[in-house]
Order: structure tokens, then C-alpha cells, then sequence
């Protein structure tokens, strides 16, 4: 990745007049952690990084934003927010479009092709963590991580992330201003976390959620995280009706999952952050991902790749198959 | 599961066709199992997929939605919609271990009253098949 050719880029971005800030990713205050910036002028971009730590899919915060009611004889303001993304990231942005969650008009898209981005918790568990400030960069086939002046060259395979083993899309599929050259697509893997459970039978599934759903605390860090989960009355904080009760146990956590998981259903762009911040390492991609395939299996359809596009769950076609219909 | 177990079914049935399709098989007096609970509602399209959720835990065991047939939709493409999205939620629903037995959807006109008939058995007799939904009940508290 060119770093130089990114801060040049975000620079010249931040510099026009009709630009509100940058958000874009820096070292974070210690060891592997990496967070987000929001670069309002020049001096700042020397902040921004692009690197296999750069994890976190910053399209959230496009519809984080709180948008207040404007007092009386103020204009809104109107000027752009640009993003870094990488591929996936890109397919939030798509789709944010496609449901009008967000203009193109107020976008300026930054892309950086991805060759993959690693899940710290495997290179914790196989490097340690560290306190010290480290580097972790893409080399060539694999990643490298710099550690007190030591360089480890680490395998791909080692501490590739799922949804990057998984990944179809490594370049972004929108972009204004695109960083550095596009890179090769890679085969995905096959997805045995779904298929196995495929291959039980309901009973073994029921089983396997069970356990997983027992685990949710309920924090709703995977909805807050997900850049598609954006409804200002979200069903989950609604009391009236209350479709899905506070409490936490069996019933209403698998409830709410399945809620979650149903919203999701042909909008979910596969970005797996859900999945990374679950404090309870429930395995929601596969989830998504087992809607996804459904999705792209059975009505030909894939999200965040045409703004054209209908909604998927806002549309239909005649010829929807209904082989399961009495 | 006790011999004498009768399953409870919750059916969502839109206004113009399987309603007005399940009261003919009333008029007509066509006999089904009465383990079916009907709901009206406007349109299937209508039907929320927690309409389902919430059924299964507030005491169904399994839940049916009829719909007129594509095309006769009263509000032109409801049903459509509604193909897709409980399509997808069985789907979802299957892969997260509830039995597709519970879930069923059918299209029944306002002339079809034996269609209803036949629909009822199967989704009573399915669900009888599957049993009690009891892993699924929401806690009841009693004060
Ligand atoms: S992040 Fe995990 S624990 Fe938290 S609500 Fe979501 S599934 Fe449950
Ligand atoms: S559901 Fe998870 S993987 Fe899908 S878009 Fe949201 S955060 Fe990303
Ligand atoms: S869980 Fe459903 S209602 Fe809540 S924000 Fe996500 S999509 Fe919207």
C-alpha cells in the first residue's frame, strides 16, 4: 500500500471546501490496535495508515451520525464526508445507496484494494500480545510483523481473517479516488463453517445455536457495529409493541438473533464485523453468510454491488421459486 | 409427548382470499382439525416475520400464512412479497434447527374450501409430527 499516494490523496480531499472531514484509520495507543480519525485539515493526514490491522469497517460511521432537528434559520450543512474502504467496506457504501440510507452526492469514496486484513485474535494467540508499538505489513504472499526491531514474516493462512479466506470482492466495488494498483483476486475458500452445518440435521443445528444463543448477553454491539444496521426505531428498542422482550435467556436471545439475522437477509455485505465484536464469540457470519448464499443461490441476487439495484427485500420477481408453498 | 397431544397452530390468513376460502369451508361445512387459531389479517404481505417468531413463543407449535394465489392478490402484489420474505425466514428458521414442519405458507382462494381443509391437516398433522415447541417458550412470570 502507498501510504504516500493515500495522504496525498486524503490532503488534497480534506483541502476542498466542500469536504466536512476524512474518516480514515490510524495506530491506535497501543500494541496491534488500530482506530478511527476523523481528519478535518492537512496537518492531520499524516495520521492515516492503511494495513492488515484495519480491520474495522468505517462505513458505520457514515449512519452513526446523529442528525438533530436544525434550529430555526439554520442551513444543514452539506459538505461531503469522506471514507476510506476497503473491498467489503465498499459493499456497505453500495448499499447504503441502494436503500438511500445515504446520497452519492454526500460521499466521497477513498478505496484501497485489500490483499487481506488479519483477525488479531489468531495473531495474539500465535504471536502474543504486546504493549510495545508494532507493525504488521502486507509481504508479499504474507504479513510481516515489525516488533521491537525484530521482523517476523508470518503465512498468509496463519492469521488471514474468515471473512478474508472468504472474500470475493477485494477491490472496491465504488470508489472516487483509488489508492495504489487494484489487486489479484484470490479464490475463496470454501465455506465449511456453513456447509457442515448444513449437513446436520435440524435437530444438530437447533443444538448448535442453542449453545451459541445461550451465550448472548445482549449488548447489541453486533447491531451497533454493523454499518447496514442503521433504523432510527430499530424493533430492538421499541417497547410499544415490544416484539423481542429485554431479557435474557433462551427464548428471546434466539428471538432476537433471528430477528437480526432476518434484517439482514440480503443486505448484509459480509464484512464480518458483527461477528468481531461479539463479546461472546457467537459465530454470526455464518448466519449471514448461510443467508447470503440462500439469497444468491436461490434469486440470483448479491447486495452492495449495484446502487441501481432494488432492495432485495422491497422487491420481488413473478418467478420467486415457491416449492415450499402448500 | 403425551398420546393425546394436540399441537396449537396460529394461521395468518389475508382478508380477500383464505379467509373469506377458510369460512366457505365453514358454510359448506367441510370438516378439519380444530387445533387452528385464525388471525386476519389485511393483506399476507402484511405478516411480519416476528408475527411468526412471537407465536412460536408465546405457544404455537406452528404457524401457518395463507395468501391468495400470484396474480390474485387484492392489493395487486402482496403476496409476492410475501413469497419472498417467509421464503426466506423458513429458510433462516430451518437453518437455525427449527423444524420446517412448524412453518407453512400456502395460497387458498375464497372458492377453495377443500384447499383449506387439506392445508389445515397437513400443517396440524406436521406439526403433531414435530411436537411440542417447548425449548422455544418465552418465560412466563407469574406474579
Ligand atoms: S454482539 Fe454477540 S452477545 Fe452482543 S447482542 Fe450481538 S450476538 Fe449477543
Ligand atoms: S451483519 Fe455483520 S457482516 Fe453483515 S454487514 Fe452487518 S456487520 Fe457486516
Ligand atoms: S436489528 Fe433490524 S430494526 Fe434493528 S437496526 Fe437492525 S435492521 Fe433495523
Amino acid at each position: 500500500m502507498d501510504l504516500e499516494q493515500l495522504r496525498k490523496t486524503a490532503a488534497e480531499v480534506v483541502a476542498r471546501d466542500d469536504v466536512k472531514y476524512l474518516i480514515g484509520w490510524k495506530k491506535g495507543s497501543y500494541g496491534y490496535r488500530v482506530a478511527p480519525v476523523f481528519v478535518e485539515d492537512a496537518a492531520g493526514v499524516a495520521e492515516l495508515i492503511f494495513s492488515p490491522l484495519c480491520t474495522a469497517n468505517l462505513t458505520t460511521y457514515l449512519t452513526l451520525v446523529e442528525k438533530t432537528p436544525l434550529p430555526r434559520g439554520q442551513e444543514a450543512d452539506k459538505r461531503k464526508v469522506a471514507l476510506m474502504v476497503k473491498g467489503c467496506d465498499s459493499r456497505a457504501v453500495v448499499q447504503l445507496l441502494v436503500e438511500k440510507g445515504i446520497h452519492r452526492e454526500e460521499v466521497i469514496v477513498i478505496g484501497c484494494p485489500c490483499p487481506g486484513v488479519v483477525d488479531q485474535s489468531l495473531l495474539v494467540e500465535k504471536y502474543g500480545d504486546t504493549e510495545e508499538p508494532v507493525e504488521v505489513k502486507w509481504n508479499g504472499d504474507g504479513f510481516m510483523l515489525v516488533r521491537g526491531g525484530e521482523e517476523i514474516k508470518i503465512p498468509r493462512d496463519e492469521v488471514l481473517a474468515e471473512k478474508c479466506r472468504l472474500c470475493r470482492y477485494p477491490n472496491p466495488v465504488i470508489s472516487d479516488h483509488l489508492i495504489g494498483a487494484e489487486v489479484e483476486k484470490w479464490s475463496p475458500a470454501e465455506d465449511s463453517g456453513v456447509s457442515e452445518l448444513d449437513a446436520k440435521d435440524v435437530d444438530g443445528r437447533w443444538e448448535y445455536w442453542e449453545e451459541q444463543f445461550n451465550k448472548c448477553i445482549r449488548c447489541y454491539s453486533c447491531r451497533n457495529v454493523c454499518p447496514l444496521c442503521y433504523c432510527q426505531d430499530c424493533i430492538l428498542d421499541r417497547l410499544n409493541p415490544t416484539w423481542i422482550n429485554r431479557a435474557v435467556n433462551f427464548s428471546e436471545n434466539t428471538a432476537f438473533n433471528i430477528s437480526r439475522a432476518f434484517h439482514l437477509a440480503g443486505r448484509c455485505i459480509e464484512c464480518g464485523e458483527c461477528e468481531r465484536v461479539c463479546p461472546a464469540n457467537i459465530p454470526l457470519g455464518k448466519i449471514n453468510r448461510k443467508m447470503a448464499r440462500e439469497v444468491r443461490e436461490k434469486y440470483g441476487f448479491e447486495p452492495g454491488l449495484d446502487p441501481e439495484a432494488e432492495p432485495f427485500q422491497a422487491s420481488f420477481k413473478p418467478d420467486d421459486p415457491e416449492d415450499f408453498i402448500l | 409427548m403425551s398420546d393425546n397431544y394436540e399441537p396449537n397452530i396460529v394461521a395468518f390468513l389475508c382478508n380477500w382470499c383464505s379467509y373469506a376460502g377458510a369460512d366457505l369451508a365453514g358454510t359448506s361445512r367441510v370438516q378439519y382439525p380444530a387445533n387452528i387459531q385464525v388471525i386476519r389479517v389485511m393483506c399476507s404481505g402484511r405478516v411480519n416475520p416476528l408475527y411468526v417468531m412471537n407465536a412460536l413463543q408465546q405457544g404455537a407449535d406452528g404457524v401457518l400464512v395463507s395468501g391468495c394465489h400470484p396474480g390474485d392478490c387484492h392489493y395487486m402484489e402482496g403476496n409476492f412479497y410475501a413469497r419472498r420474505r417467509l421464503g426466506m425466514l423458513k429458510d433462516l428458521m430451518e437453518f437455525v434447527g427449527v423444524d420446517p414442519k412448524r412453518f407453512h405458507m400456502s395460497w387458498v382462494s375464497a372458492s377453495e374450501g377443500h384447499k383449506w381443509k387439506e392445508v389445515v391437516e397437513k400443517t396440524v398433522e406436521d406439526a403433531r409430527e414435530a411436537g411440542p415447541f417447548e425449548g422455544f417458550r418465552r418465560r412466563q412470570i407469574d406474579w
